[in-house]
């Protein structure tokens, strides 16, 4: 009897630690709200997520430091993508599934994003992305749980072409590797400055051979034609390496090359990056003027002894579009948020924005200016006079963007 | 200057540049073919630094060692790392790199040669193959490990960081240094081979291993000293290379397929075929960028096509007994 008793005692209470456990485990899911973040970790990638993780680190510290959201404190769960597709959608499908994690942060690669918004669309969890820019996350390959906060491909290439077009520049020319990419996008600029300024003179496009980095034999051509401006599919490493290798040929006495000038590329040439060289960043920190930059910039480099680069104001902003989203529904069902953030206004570190509710772009421009030496900042130079161009100016427009998926389909 | 406004076009400054240019419109002369020829032959010595370390292993060794593309971004992250140190921009430094690197270099490959490649020598080319492809693997991850993904250089001299005039054509002092130095390489090489009793026995053991054992002499010694220089070769083009270019993980591989191509134009073991190789390869390149574009690139496989169908063993090669 006694043994009996006993055994019935024990099973009752192993039941009630198990129901605890089960109860407990769902409050503390409830008290969180879990975000998921695929990252590209190591490789050409490694700079970056340093950048986007202590955004995305400094944001959830402010954020549950003034009590959460909803009431509920956020954490992030980091998967390694490591620039494969394949990978990404395996690990943002663990994150959802395994992880429970209720938002998804996208990637660095333009690649591995494509695959991950395919997941996010299948599980109906919302991913926003902050540094893969490719456009056709929004056009083709458009899905409703996803939301865009950089620059795409498209805004960056027609808006530095509309720039370079309001300009008195004659002679173009381009280099940029040999690789599908480089040449879509120098049709396309090729043909929007065809179109804004029908008396340039456009030089033959140089290829390079995809990965070199000695440009010694491509660099000669691009001179030969005398160009001013220099458009450039090239971008961080790849670019410096041009640059420093370019400016002994006397290049830059005469001609500017123009591309993205982001922090860390600025912060990889260093000292080497001439003066007076127009390019384009996707945030500059030094650049925009808005108390939330500012105060931004401050807390950032108290803790990390370093400025943002644009992918760490990019990943923050898209949080504050998150969260604001989040609010406004009052909830985390997935469809709730969405009709949100559709439409959704928010204050930004780059300002007063918005996401347009038919392709889930932000209305975020590029900054455009010229090279200078700064002594505020050790080590890189800045760009100066910059003016944005904003994404209005140069998104495709509803009507394009309807023609785009229609043909799609 | 260029100002925001844009009151004036970039193309005001007109300093030092590509003379033959009127009004926009690029006139080809003469000069510009020059330039472009002195350019070429300096991309050329580059790649003969390289190319001929891995032709002198085939010669005497017989194996094809793709791992030399490996050794050579060894031998560049090293230099990177080293110039940390050194802190670097004078050219006293730079010549320290070029002094200390190169052996560093020539030591790892004493450990590979003498605990990898010297079981395969007796092996099929099938099974050397895939033992120096597993060393691209492997060192490769090696380097990943060690140096991380982040591209690296390292600071040019102030001394090599301007240019000089060439016919009015600003070419950078840079490629003046390697054009200056692939000749010094070539030659300490010629001297090496055919004027010291050690380029003797390596001659020898090229188309002699049998008889030049029974000579007396220590032939895998021979072995082992010639694998070295062929990495001292690759860690001297890794120095060279990072002080032009980001160091990343792929520059090996992106280099040994060209360095290849220079290899078989030459004829595989030909020390001079390999600077021939590479500066047919470096002056085609820079030279047919202009009337063939992109198509450019496809020169250097071209001649080697060219050449495996006419003279199968290379320019300077002999036929294989």
């Amino acid at each position: 009897m006694r043994g009996r008793m006993l055994r019935t005692a024990l099973a009752v209470l192993v039941f009630a630690l198990a129901a605890g456990l089960v109860v407990s485990g769902d409050c503390l899911a409830q008290d969180k709200i879990r975000l998921g973040f695929v990252a590209d970790v190591g490789g050409i990638a490694a700079t970056f997520y340093k950048s986007q993780r202590q955004a995305i680190d400094l944001f959830i510290e402010e954020a549950n430091a003034a009590g959460g959201v909803m009431g509920k404190k956020l954490e992030v769960v980091v998967r390694d993508s490591q620039l494969k597709p394949d990978i990404g959608s395996n690990m943002a499908r663990e994150l959802i599934l395994s992880e429970k994690c209720d938002f998804l942060i996208g990637p660095t690669s333009s690649a591995v994003a494509l695959a991950i918004t395919k997941v996010a669309q299948e599980f109906k969890k919302i991913v926003y992305f902050h540094t893969s820019n490719t456009e056709l996350l929004t056009t083709t390959d458009f899905q409703p749980y996803m939301f865009q906060v950089v620059p795409n491909t498209g805004i960056e290439g027609r808006g530095i072409v509309e720039f370079v077009s309001k300009k008195p520049y004659k002679r173009f020319g381009y280099i940029g590797y040999d690789y599908a990419y480089g040449h879509t996008q120098w049709d396309e600029q090729k043909a929007k400055l065809k179109q804004l300024k029908p008396d340039a003179q456009i030089a033959e496009p140089v290829w390079v051979k995809l990965g070199e980095s000695n440009f010694s034999a491509w660099i000669p051509t691009v001179i030969a034609s005398n160009p001013e401006v220099i458009l450039s599919s090239l971008w961080g490493g790849g670019l410096a390496s041009f640059i420093k290798q370019a400016q002994p040929y006397g290049m830059f006495k005469t001609a500017s090359v123009t591309s993205l000038f982001d922090l860390d590329m600025l912060r990889a040439i260093g000292k080497d990056m001439p003066e007076n060289q127009l390019g384009y960043a996707r945030a500059a920190f030094y650049a925009i003027d808005t108390p939330q930059m500012k105060a931004f910039n401050q807390k950032y480099y108290d803790k990390y002894k370093e400025w943002p680069a644009d992918w760490a104001i990019m990943a923050y902003d898209g949080l504050i579009a998150l969260t604001d989203a989040i609010k406004q529904a009052n909830s985390l069902d997935s469809d709730k948020v969405v009709k949100a953030l559709e439409g959704l206004k928010f204050k930004s570190l780059r300002g007063d924005r918005f996401i347009r509710a038919e392709d889930h772009m932000m209305n975020c421009g590029i900054y455009v200016g010229y090279t200078v030496k700064d002594p505020k900042y050790e080590g890189f130079l800045i760009m100066k006079d910059v003016v944005e161009v904003p994404a209005e100016k140069v998104w495709r427009s509803v009507d394009e963007l309807k023609k785009i998926r229609a043909e799609k389909k | 200057m260029v100002g925001p406004c844009g009151s004036v076009p970039v193309g005001a400054d007109r300093g030092l540049s590509l003379q033959p240019i009127l009004h926009g419109q690029a006139v080809m002369t003469i000069q510009y073919y020059v330039f472009l020829l002195v350019n070429g032959l300096s991309l050329g010595m580059l790649l003969f630094i390289i190319a001929s370390g891995l032709s002198l292993v085939f010669g005497v060794l017989r194996v094809i060692n793709f791992a030399h593309g490996s050794l050579y971004m060894i031998g560049a992250y090293v230099a990177c790392t080293l110039a940390t140190f050194l802190s670097g921009g004078s050219f006293f430094h730079f010549l320290l790199l070029l002094l200390v690197v190169p052996p560093v270099i020539a030591i790892l490959g004493f450990v590979l040669e003498t605990t990898l490649f010297r079981r395969v020598y007796q092996q099929e080319h099938l099974l050397q193959l895939l033992l120096t492809y597993a060393l691209v693997l492997i060192l490769d991850d090696v380097v990943r490990v060690i140096w991380g993904g982040d591209p690296r250089s390292v600071v040019r001299p102030d001394i090599l960081a301007g240019s000089v005039s060439v016919l009015g054509m600003a070419l950078p002092s840079y490629n003046v240094f390697v054009l200056l130095l692939g000749p010094i390489i070539a030659l300490g090489l010629w001297y090496l081979l055919y004027r010291t009793r050690a380029g003797n026995v390596i001659r020898a053991a090229v188309h002699y291993p049998d008889t030049l054992g029974a000579l007396g002499v220590n032939v895998s010694w021979v072995m082992t000293a010639t694998f070295m220089l062929g990495c001292w070769l690759a860690g001297l083009g890794g120095v060279l290379v990072a002080a032009l270019a980001n160091v990343d993980l792929g520059i090996g591989m992106e280099r040994i397929i060209e360095c290849f191509a220079v290899v078989v134009i030459g004829g595989l073991g030909s020390v001079g075929g390999a600077l021939l190789g590479s500066l047919i390869i470096g002056v085609g390149i820079s030279f047919f960028q202009l009337p063939f574009g992109r198509w450019a690139l496809v020169f250097p496989y071209l001649v080697m096509a060219l050449v495996l169908i006419i003279r199968p063993w290379g320019l300077f090669g002999k036929p294989e007994r």
